[in-house]
């Protein structure tokens, strides 16, 4: 994808900045991911990840 | 004197010092199983106190006040139940059999518990004493985080190879397999014996992060009074089949009350049974629902900051590791 925007565009990233922004957004998603899954309280993930959530010993649970 | 000597005369001093409080009454205490055995959730633990009066003997009459407060939050990363930190467990007041009083409880986090107890007669306090108690966390727990960070660690640094972009020339050689599993009102019956006595036991709406009063008692016979009881009372986490309190044959004069924090928002049964001499024994039954409070989001930053932050190392190394030179 990135090589096609380049291409489309006409101007490609360096490098270091391509990395900073994709690692940037893949920690977001993974941030995401892992409060839905450790800390949010739907009741359907909450109820599913119970016994995972007070298995991991430092997450927060009731 | 040589100084063998005298620290040999030292230490007979300071052993005596206990016993030079003339008159004030010991209290012991005793947990089984022992210490190093104790896990959160896991095993209810009996718990026992022994009252001796100046002259070695166990007292006679009397009751201990007793007062469990759990650990006090500490550290980066929270238990598994942050509400029950720091918070009084449970409060009661046990009468002396023999010296003794005895109890059962389910410790429901890690950590360092404080047991107060005050030895109280009709004369008034008597005696303090504060126990402490270390719970240490299941070592399986432990096992399961370090695996758990390390499958984080692992994804970061695949992301970290994927994102950096190889040298001219260089083939991508990556094989990565990631697998991520996750295991992951009440009513109530009462009255057995219908002929000269009955039960009643009141639990408060029940609610995690404070405690709640527990009351049990006997219908009074006819203006005669609440007759003497050996009251054997138990509360039952469901859903885990476990006990998480318990007092056997406890002689009360017809009722008992206590405050009971109730850890975990789930389904409890309360069970009294009280054995009345020359009478038929009393059940009461109580089922309760405890509403669970989910914690605040403060509680969780420091576990998923921990998280992110393994997966951004991960990133880091992914890409080092991309980067360096071959040999």
């Amino acid at each position: 994808m990135e090589k096609t925007l380049a291409r489309g565009c006409g101007v490609a990233l360096p490098e270091q900045v391509s990395f900073l922004i994709k690692s940037g957004s893949f920690l977001t998603a993974c941030a995401a991911i892992l409060y839905v899954l450790l800390a949010a309280d739907y009741p359907a993930v909450h109820d599913t990840l119970h016994n995972f959530r007070h298995g991991l010993a430092i997450v927060p649970c009731h | 004197m040589s100084l063998k000597t005298a620290l040999g005369f030292l230490f007979i001093v300071a052993s005596a010092i206990p016993a030079l409080r003339a008159g004030e009454p010991q209290i012991y205490f005793k947990n089984s199983p022992p210490v190093e055995q104790l896990r959160p959730f896991y095993d209810p633990t009996t718990l026992s106190l022994l009252v001796t009066a100046a002259d070695g003997r166990p007292v006679t009459q009397g009751w201990l006040e007793i007062r469990l407060d759990a650990p006090k939050p500490s550290g980066f990363f929270s238990t598994d139940f942050p509400l029950v930190e720091g918070s009084r467990l449970l409060e009661m007041r046990l009468p002396l059999r023999s010296g003794r009083a005895e109890w059962t409880y389910l410790f429901p986090i890690r950590g360092k518990y404080e047991i107060s107890v005050d030895f109280v007669t009709a004369e008034g306090k008597q005696a303090t004493r504060t126990f402490s108690l270390q719970v240490r966390e299941h070592t399986n727990k432990w096992t399961f985080l370090g695996i758990f960070t390390l499958a984080l660690f692992a994804s970061g640094m695949v992301a970290g190879r994927i994102f950096t972009r190889a040298s001219r020339g260089a083939k991508d050689k990556l094989v990565a397999c990631l697998l991520l599993s996750f295991v992951c009102s009440g009513s109530s019956a009462a009255l057995a014996a219908r002929e000269e006595y009955s039960g009643w036991l009141g639990v408060d709406a029940a609610t995690v992060g404070k405690p709640t009063r527990v009351h049990w008692r006997l219908s009074e016979n006819g203006g005669g009074g609440r007759p003497r009881a050996a009251l054997t009372l138990t509360i039952t986490h469901l859903e885990k089949s476990k006990i998480v309190f318990a007092v056997e044959r406890l002689w009360v004069a017809g009722e008992f009350s206590m405050d009971f924090h109730f850890s975990d928002g789930a389904n409890y049964r309360v069970l009294a049974s009280a054995e009345i001499p020359g009478y038929r024994t009393v059940r009461t039954e109580r089922y309760l629902s405890v509403t669970g409070v989910e914690p605040q989001v403060a509680a969780m930053l420091p576990a998923l900051s921990f998280f992110v932050a393994v997966i951004a190392i991960g990133l880091g190394v992914g890409r080092w590791s991309k980067k360096a030179p071959p040999g």
